[in-house]
């Protein structure tokens, strides 16, 4: 299997060294030359925390192939997922000032160290680079009594609103609804799912009234009407067509935003040099025509940071999260 | 419709399509062989690679990948026991039984053929009624779910063999192994200790590969001066007489196969455990299950094959992922530019068209590949024992680390093996465990969900009609033929003859 991943890699490698090529960037030579004075290693590894096909694999997948590109070497994607990430996180702990491993991180960076007992939080890490944000959009089936998202804030004070819930109790779904229920003083019945695509099904099917997903995962259903969107758990609006009229939460007067980055971060303890080339490296791969396109065809917004802009984006999440969980 | 599958066509034999469908299903094939590396990883790893080529041609191929997983996954299950792909686990309890009794050819053929017809008759449904049939799988809801996952667990029946008492054992020890780590709905990590490895829990493939594979080799070296398996070429082929007495097993086998792989979230490896374990209490051939019966590896092959093609019908009808590996897929109509999605078929006709074309044509060369290879494969086993355990202990190491990349495997590998070889010496049955490790998350989910949904209220069991239909169908299944049974069967000659299973 190693020997396998090899051969792609190594195949990968001749295509994006082509492409790149093409693209006018020269990966002839040392790295140094372009992206400053620290020399990587010839083979780089994206860990991905999750497991083989969800988002954070997508992107760890989309991002590690960008980054071949325009740094010139071959960077292989290692699944390393369990208790919600936790696995993943706390074995790249034990790569402290190893500059040859990323990470593909998202919203479980900050969450995992505010709900469990793990060895980290995201200041164990370093930084790289935030590509952006998904918003989550509050979905109903298209019968559903209920249009806006206070009718479902209305209906959990009257009654018995079953919402899916995927993605563990810590994970994003249960985040939001939580923050949602301290915001309005409601309590939700919580039907927990696997994945998205199950919790999906379970609204599609009646057995549950609301429930949480990315656009990117039901724009299919929206366009065939089977889905309603209600409203975007977020401060502005979506600005891709297809979605930009779907009010947000704050505008229905309910006042909880919550976004989902995903980004990049490196271990912890590295050197200047090696912090400042694969930030280099991020700035020159989120120019490229292939990041515009991976991020519009998932429906996400581009909202770009950098080392410790990143940081002290994280920063800030942590104290809004800490401050809506309570 | 004849038009469409006539448009189909037309995409998916042209050259490229041919030529990558192909790559695609050889791919697919040795993938599946290798323990640990699945389905899913596979489609994953090779999804960038094909970001260059045509959305149809990439589609066939990484489709091609998975449906060649089913068919290599068997070949390890039956000539090591060691399920190369975890949707292989039932087809080890009577296809290694058929290896050691010098008809791994014969298994291996069997498994081919079946998986062959489950694929096309799959194939057929999920061409003619994708449409309806998605919309029935979403109405079963949380009661429904748990049902069939209560119809999964007294499968424990069919593999306990004659001592229930031990397979219950088997099957708690299972169900307790997989709530190790972070539990479906609640906050709270069990049995956890701390230590962050457990927090990810147990995965159930390394669990599997070390009963199975380790602990076969630790008891074959155990019991020393292992003889190679003598085979006589006659044994090797398949008889028509074999496909005939299989058959009947194949069609039940597909039938629950596609049924349970149109709901997500089920699974092909559900699929493949309900499969054998109806057919080991209706079979006319059930006294032989466990010992070598050739309906057994019919029926569990059949039932993970039309499971796989039967998750496509959420995916491509509804734009719901069916299984882990058709998520990755979506994922990759993301990535071309797809929108997956209820108005797929008729937004984009030649490409599902040529997609579901192209399963009939990858399903043909899989038959082709995999006949002939049969009884080569099954020669592996003159190899004399000392050269095959060091091949079998690396690949098995390897398996389980490629899991989830995680040196932690490994002890568990080599706890699993130890204690793989003490519950063949004191005759308690593995499959069992294996079975409780993978439903225990499975039921545990159904029932959390099914308690939040109805207040608590269980009895909600009953009065949903489709679940009662299932509890009855259930019972009628497992209970009745072991009941009948109980009550003709001689007592002194149950005594005398404990079977021991896998």
């Amino acid at each position: 299997m190693r020997a396998f991943r090899k051969t792609t890699t190594a195949a990968l490698g001749v295509a994006v060294l082509t492409l790149s090529a093409c693209a006018g960037i020269d990966t002839s030579g040392s790295g140094g030359g372009l992206l400053g004075e620290f020399e990587p290693s010839e083979r780089q590894t994206m860990i991905v925390p999750m497991s083989a096909g969800g988002g954070s694999d997508l992107s760890g997948r989309a991002i590690a192939s960008g980054l071949e590109e325009v740094t010139g070497r071959t960077m292989s994607v290692e699944n390393q997922d369990g208790g919600g990430g936790a696995v993943g996180y706390a074995n790249f702990l034990g790569l402290q000032g190893n500059a040859s491993h990323l990470l593909a991180t998202e919203t479980a960076l900050v969450n995992l160290g505010l709900t469990q007992d793990v060895p980290f939080n995201w200041e164990s890490f370093t930084p790289v680079m935030k590509v952006g944000q998904d918003s989550t959009v509050v979905v109903v089936k298209s019968d559903s009594p209920y249009d806006t998202c206070p009718d479902v804030v209305d209906a959990a004070k009257e009654g018995k609103v079953l919402a899916a819930v995927s993605g563990g109790a810590t994970g994003n779904d249960a985040i939001q609804f939580g923050l949602i229920e301290k915001d309005q003083g409601v309590a939700f019945q919580r039907v927990p799912y696997e994945s998205g695509g199950e919790a999906i099904a379970a609204v599609l099917g009646g057995h549950v009234d609301v429930g949480l997903t990315n656009p990117g995962e039901v724009i299919g259903q929206f366009e065939s009407g089977d889905l309603k969107p209600l409203c975007v758990i977020a401060e502005k609006r979506y600005e891709y067509e297809e979605l930009a009229d779907i009010p947000t939460t704050v505008e229905q007067g309910i006042d909880v935003t919550f976004s989902q980055f995903r980004g990049v971060i490196a271990p912890g303890g590295l050197t200047d040099e090696a912090v400042d080339y694969w930030v280099d490296a991020s700035k020159l791969y989120v120019k490229t025509e292939a990041f515009q396109e991976y991020m519009s065809s998932n429906y996400m917004q581009v909202d770009t940071a950098f080392g410790s802009d990143f940081a002290a984006y994280l920063k800030g999440y942590e104290a809004e999260l800490k401050a809506g969980l309570g | 419709m004849l038009e469409n599958i006539l448009l189909g066509f037309q995409t998916s034999l042209t050259p490229e399509n041919l030529l990558w469908c192909f790559a695609g299903v050889l791919l697919g094939t040795v993938i599946g062989m290798l323990p640990g590396l699945g389905a899913t990883t596979g489609v994953a790893i090779l999804l960038p690679l094909t970001l260059t080529m045509e959305p149809v041609t990439a589609l066939i191929m990484l489709a091609g990948i998975y449906y060649g997983c089913q068919y290599g996954g068997t070949i390890a299950a039956v000539l090591i026991a060691t399920p190369g792909d975890a949707n292989a686990v039932a087809t080890v309890v009577d296809g290694y039984a058929l290896a050691r009794k010098g008809q791994a050819g014969k298994a291996l053929a069997i498994a081919a053929i079946g998986s062959f017809v489950a694929a096309i008759a799959s194939l057929v449904l999920l061409m003619l009624v994708a449409a309806p049939i998605a919309s029935v799988a979403l109405k079963f809801g949380p009661a429904e779910m748990l049902a069939i996952m209560i119809m999964g667990l007294l499968t424990i029946i069919s593999f306990s063999g004659d001592n229930l008492a031990k397979g219950l054992v088997m099957a708690g020890l299972g169900i307790f192994l997989s709530t190790i780590g972070m539990s479906s709905g609640f906050v709270e990590a069990r049995f956890t200790f701390g230590s962050i490895n457990l927090l990810g829990g147990i995965d159930f493939v390394v669990v599997m590969i070390g009963v199975f594979a380790v602990g076969e080799v630790v008891s074959q070296i155990g019991d020393g001066g292992v003889k190679p398996i003598r085979t006589r070429m006659r044994d090797m082929m398949i008889r028509g007489k074999d496909v005939k007495d299989s058959m009947p097993a194949i069609l039940r086998g597909s039938g629950i196969g596609f049924l349970l792989g149109c709901l997500p979230g089920a699974g092909s490896t559900l699929a493949a455990l309900v499969g054998y374990g109806v057919e080991k209490q209706v079979s006319p051939n059930r006294k032989m299950f466990g010992k070598g019966a050739i309906q057994g590896v019919a029926s569990a092959e059949s039932a993970n094959n039309a499971a796989a093609n039967a998750n496509f019908v959420p995916t491509l009808a509804l734009g719901i992922p069916g299984g882990t590996t058709t998520a990755v897929l979506l994922g990759a109509f993301v990535m071309y530019g797809i929108q997956p999605g209820p108005l797929l078929f008729d937004d984009q006709p030649a490409l599902v068209w040529g997609l579901l074309t192209s399963f009939f044509i990858g399903n043909v060369i899989l038959l082709v590949l995999n006949l002939p290879l049969a009884p080569a494969f099954a020669q592996v086993l003159r190899l004399p024992y000392r050269y095959l355990y060091p091949a079998i202990l690396f690949f098995s190491m390897l398996g389980a680390y490629a899991v989830q990349n995680n040196l932690f495997a490994l002890p568990v590998l080599f706890v699993a093996g130890v204690a793989g070889f003490f519950f063949k010496k004191f005759d308690y049955p593995t499959a069992p465990l294996i079975l409780g490790v993978v439903l225990g998350p499975m039921v545990e989910k159904a029932l959390v969900q099914t308690s939040s949904y109805a207040d608590g209220d269980l009895t909600v069991l009953f009065k949903e009609p489709l679940s009662l239909g299932i509890l009855i169908l259930t019972v009628v299944i497992m209970l009745v033929p072991k009941l009948v049974g109980r009550f003709s069967r001689d007592r002194t000659a149950e005594a005398a003859t404990p079977t021991p299973v896998a």
